[in-house]
C-alpha cells in the first residue's frame, strides 16, 4: 500500500521547472512607473512561460483611486507596451483573473485592513494558503509604517517575503534604521533587497565565467591583471524622476548599489557553493576591504546642454523639476581599491553617469602587457595589453582583446577581438532580471539579493565619499551631455598612466 | 528570427573533403560584407544527421531555425547505396544577424552514394569540429548491424533517435538497450511524453495503485510510458493502445487522466531539447527496458 510519506518516484528525471509554492504577490506603488514597465511585464513572462504558482494573485495598491477592472485595464496595456514577448490574450486573462486593487494611503489603519481583507478573500478564492510576497515599489520613507501594518496583521499561516526596491536608505544611518526596523519582525531570509543588476543573465554569467572555467582564475589576480574598469553609462536623463534624483545623484542611484554590487562580483573569492549566505559571505568580504578614497580619487560631474546621438538636450539644471543652481552630481567616477591578498593595488576604475555618449555597462579586465614583444615591427605601445571584456548591457556577451598576426610580409600585430555574444550563441531571448529576481523572491532563493551588511558596507562607503564632497565647491556643469563626463575624469586615470577604454 | 537568415551556398559532385573545408572558408570570408565587422563562428557542436532519402523532407522541416538555437556545423548525410560511387555536396553558411554582427553556422549537405553510403565514419571524422560534442540524429530505425551505423557510434557523444519512427516495436527497444552502455541515447518519442509524465507524476500517490493504462497516442509513447510506470513503480503495468498520430489521452485503470496545461512541443522544440542535454538519461533507459 502506498502511503503519502513515500517519495515519489515519478519525479525522478523530470526536468521539471522551478515552480513557486501557491501565493499573492502585493505590489506597494502599483501605480509607478516600475510595476507597469518592468514589474508587470516580467509577471507576464513568467505567466507565459508556466514559472508562476498555478495557484496565484496580484494585489496592487497605492494611493490614486482606481477599480480592479481600471487597473487590470492599464496593466494590459503596459504589458502589451513593455512586455518582451507577444502579447498572448488566454495568458492575459488567466493572470487578470487573479488580479486585484486596493486604494491604500500607508498610515491609514482602515486601508490596511481593507488590504488584509483583499488578501483573505483571494487566498480563499485562488488558494494561495497565505503565503505572501510584498513587493515594496515605494519610497523608502513608506517603508517602515508598512512593515509595521505587515507585521501586526501577520497569520500564523503560510510564509511572508518582503522584497524592497533601491534606494534601500539614503545613508548608513538611514539604512541602518531601515534594517532594524525590518528585522524588528522579520527574519533577514524573509527580506529581499533588490538590486536589478544582479538579476541580469551577464552578471550571473560573470560567475560562471570565473568559476566555471579554469584558464581564468588563476589569472584573476594581481599578478596578471593590470586594473579593472567598470562603466555603468547611461545617454539618457533624469527622464522627469527630478524629485528622486535630485536627493539621490549618481552616487546614491547607481554607485552605491549596481556599481559596488559589479565590483564585488569581479573581485570576490570563489564561494564554497551557490546559496544565498556563501555567495554574500564572498561580497561582503570584498567589500569590507574596500577602502575608502581619497578626494584626489573620486570625481564627480553634471551635465550641462549637449548632444545626444544627434540630438540637442538640456543640461540637468534646466531639466524639470531640477533647482537652477542644483549640486547633484550625474556623474561620479573613482578609483577604488580591494586590499586583500588577490588585488592589493590593483586599482578599479569605476565611473557612471547619466547623457554620457551611450548606453552601456562593462567590466574590462585588463591584463598586463606581454614583457618583451619579440617584433622588430611592433614596439611596446602598438601591442595593446589583453582585455577580457564582460558586455553587461547591450550586446550581452564576453570578448577577449588578442594579438594576431596581420597577414602578409614582415610581422605586423593588431589587436582583434574573440566574442562571444549571448544573442549568438543562446537565442532564447535573454529572461529580464526583474523576471529572474521576482521568481527567486517567490521561491525563497535569496542568492542574487543584498543582505544587511552588505548594504550597510555599501552605504558607509558612499558617505565617506559625500563627507569630501561637502568640504569643497565645486564648479558644475562641468560635461556637456553627450560626452564621456567631465575632463577630471580622464585626469584621474591618466595620472596612473592609463587611460580608459576607447569606444 | 528566421526571416533573417542570409544564405550563401556552393554545391560540387564527386568533391572531396579538401575541397569542402576551402569552399566553407571562402564562403566565410564572402560571408561578410565588405568594410562591415567580420561575421562571428559561433559553434556549440557538431550536429551530424543521417537522412535515408526518404526522410529527406522531414528533416529539412525539423532543422529549419535550429541554426539559431544551436548554432553548430551541421553535417546531413544522405546515402544512396545503389548509386554510382562518389560524394557530392551542398555546402552553405547561414547567417543571423545579432546587433551589428551576425552569427554564422555551417550545414554541409553531403550525398554519399555507392561505396561511400558504407563508410560515413572516414568522411564524417576530418570534417568534426575539434573538442565540441557531437550529436548524430538518425532518421528512421537504425540497421544495428550495419558497418555504418557502427561507425557513427564510434565517432558520436549522443545519438538521437525518434522511436515513432519505427514499426518494429516493442522488439526494436531491447536492441535499443544494448546501445546503452557504448552511447548516450536520446529518444523524441520520450521527450514528447514529458509534459505527460509532469502530469503523471502529479497524481502521486493515487496513481502508485494503477494497473492498467490505455494510451491514446503512437505506439512508441504507449510503450515508453508503460514502461516508465513498470520501472518507477516497481510492478507490472497493463497496457492497452488505442493508436493515434499523437499523444492525445491517457486512461489510468479505465477513468480518462486530465489534460497536461499548455501546448505540445513542436519537432524543432522537442530537438532543441535533446540538444542541450549531455548526460546519460537512467531514467529513460529502464523504461526502455522495462517496455516489453
Amino acid at each position: 500500500m502506498t502511503t503519502t510519506e513515500a517519495p515519489n518516484p515519478l519525479l525522478e528525471g523530470l526536468t521539471l521547472r522551478r515552480r513557486p509554492d501557491p501565493c499573492l504577490l502585493v505590489i506597494f506603488g502599483a501605480s509607478g512607473d516600475l510595476t507597469s514597465k518592468k514589474l508587470m511585464p516580467a509577471l507576464y513572462s513568467l505567466a507565459l512561460r508556466r514559472l508562476l504558482p498555478e495557484k496565484f494573485g496580484i494585489v496592487g495598491a497605492a494611493r490614486s483611486e482606481e477599480s480592479d477592472d481600471d487597473f487590470r485595464e492599464r496593466m494590459k496595456q503596459a504589458v502589451q507596451e513593455h512586455a518582451r514577448d507577444p502579447f498572448k490574450d488566454e495568458v492575459w486573462q488567466e493572470l487578470a483573473a487573479g488580479m486585484r486593487y486596493v486604494t491604500l494611503d500607508f498610515a491609514d489603519d482602515k486601508a490596511e485592513d481593507a488590504l488584509a481583507e483583499t488578501l483573505t478573500e483571494l487566498d480563499n478564492e485562488r488558494g494561495t494558503m497565505g503565503n505572501r510576497v510584498y513587493y515594496f515599489a515605494v519610497p523608502p520613507s513608506a517603508i517602515g509604517t508598512l512593515v509595521d501594518e505587515i507585521a501586526e496583521r501577520r497569520s500564523s499561516e503560510g510564509w511572508v517575503r518582503l522584497v524592497i526596491e533601491k534606494p534601500f536608505g539614503h545613508d548608513l544611518q538611514s539604512a541602518r534604521e531601515l534594517n532594524a526596523k525590518l528585522q524588528q519582525s522579520f527574519a533577514e531570509n524573509e527580506v529581499y533587497r533588490i538590486d536589478h543588476y544582479l538579476g541580469k543573465e551577464t552578471v550571473q554569467n560573470m560567475l560562471a565565467l570565473r568559476f566555471a572555467n579554469g584558464i581564468f582564475e588563476p589569472i584573476w589576480n594581481r599578478q596578471f591583471i593590470d586594473h579593472v574598469q567598470i562603466t555603468v553609462a547611461e545617454s539618457i536623463g533624469i527622464e522627469g524622476r527630478a524629485g528622486y534624483y535630485e536627493q539621490a545623484g549618481a552616487i546614491r542611484d547607481i554607485f552605491q548599489n549596481h556599481l559596488l554590487q559589479l565590483v564585488a562580483i569581479t573581485a570576490m573569492e570563489p564561494p564554497i557553493d551557490f546559496t544565498a549566505d556563501s555567495v554574500r559571505n564572498e561580497k561582503l568580504k570584498v567589500l569590507k576591504s574596500m577602502h575608502t578614497p581619497g578626494p584626489k580619487h573620486v570625481v564627480r560631474g553634471q551635465y550641462g546642454p549637449g548632444f545626444v546621438e544627434g540630438v540637442e538636450v538640456r543640461g540637468y539644471r534646466e531639466e524639470e523639476g531640477v533647482a537652477p543652481g542644483s549640486m547633484t552630481e550625474t556623474f561620479v567616477a573613482a578609483k577604488l581599491f580591494v586590499d586583500n591578498w588577490r588585488w592589493a593595488d590593483t586599482p578599479f576604475y569605476v565611473r557612471m553617469g547619466k547623457r554620457l555618449a551611450r548606453r552601456e555597462t562593462t567590466i574590462a579586465i585588463q591584463f598586463k602587457r606581454a614583457p618583451h614583444p619579440p617584433f622588430e615591427d611592433a614596439s611596446a605601445e602598438e601591442l595593446r595589453p589583453n582585455t577580457l571584456l564582460i558586455h553587461v548591457q547591450p550586446n550581452e556577451g564576453v570578448s577577449l582583446a588578442i594579438g594576431a598576426k596581420v597577414p602578409g610580409q614582415g610581422m605586423t600585430i593588431r589587436t582583434v577581438h574573440m566574442d562571444f555574444l549571448y544573442g549568438g550563441t543562446f537565442r532564447e531571448g535573454l529572461p529580464e532580471a526583474y523576471e529572474r529576481l521576482i521568481l527567486d523572491a517567490m521561491l525563497g532563493d535569496a542568492t542574487l539579493f543584498t543582505r544587511s551588511d552588505e548594504i550597510e558596507e555599501q552605504w558607509a562607503l558612499v558617505d565617506a565619499i559625500v563627507s569630501f564632497w561637502q568640504r569643497d565647491r565645486i564648479s558644475f556643469p562641468n560635461y556637456p551631455a553627450g560626452t564621456w563626463g567631465p575632463s577630471a575624469s580622464d585626469e584621474l586615470i591618466h595620472r596612473d598612466g592609463r587611460e580608459w577604454r576607447s569606444h | 528570427m528566421a526571416q533573417s537568415l542570409i544564405e550563401t551556398a556552393w554545391t560540387g559532385e564527386n568533391v572531396s573533403i579538401a575541397q569542402i573545408e576551402r569552399e566553407l572558408a571562402r564562403l566565410r570570408t564572402e560571408s561578410s560584407e565588405e568594410g562591415a565587422q567580420p561575421n562571428l563562428r559561433t559553434s556549440v557542436m557538431t550536429h551530424i544527421a543521417w537522412v535515408p532519402p526518404e526522410w529527406e523532407g522531414a528533416a529539412e522541416e525539423t532543422l529549419f531555425g535550429m541554426a539559431e538555437r544551436h548554432p553548430s556545423r551541421t553535417l546531413l548525410l544522405v546515402p544512396r547505396p545503389d548509386e554510382e560511387d562518389g560524394l557530392d555536396a551542398q555546402v552553405s553558411i547561414r547567417c543571423f544577424p545579432v546587433g551589428d554582427r551576425a552569427i554564422c553556422g555551417e550545414v554541409i549537405d553531403l550525398t554519399l552514394r555507392g561505396n561511400r553510403a558504407t563508410a560515413p565514419g572516414s568522411i564524417v571524422l576530418p570534417l568534426l569540429i575539434s573538442d565540441l560534442p557531437v550529436f548524430c540524429r538518425w532518421r528512421g530505425r537504425p540497421e544495428w548491424e550495419s558497418p555504418e551505423f557502427g561507425q557513427l557510434m564510434g565517432i558520436v557523444d549522443r545519438l538521437i533517435v525518434d522511436s515513432t519512427e519505427w514499426v518494429d516495436l516493442p522488439g526494436a527497444y531491447l536492441r535499443l538497450a544494448e546501445l546503452f552502455p557504448k552511447v548516450v541515447v536520446s529518444d523524441i518519442a520520450w521527450e514528447r511524453t514529458e509534459r505527460w509524465r509532469s502530469l503523471l507524476a502529479s497524481l502521486w500517490p493515487g496513481i502508485g495503485e494503477v494497473h492498467t493504462i490505455r494510451v491514446h497516442g503512437t505506439p512508441a509513447q504507449a510503450y515508453l510510458l508503460a514502461g516508465w510506470l513498470r520501472s518507477r513503480l516497481g510492478h507490472d503495468i497493463g497496457l492497452e493502445l488505442d493508436e493515434r498520430a499523437r499523444l492525445e489521452g491517457i486512461d489510468l485503470d479505465g477513468e480518462p487522466a486530465p489534460f497536461p496545461p499548455g501546448d505540445p512541443p513542436n519537432a524543432s522544440d522537442v530537438l532543441s531539447a535533446q540538444l542541450d542535454r549531455f548526460t546519460r538519461d537512467k531514467i529513460y533507459e529502464d523504461a526502455v527496458r522495462a517496455t516489453s
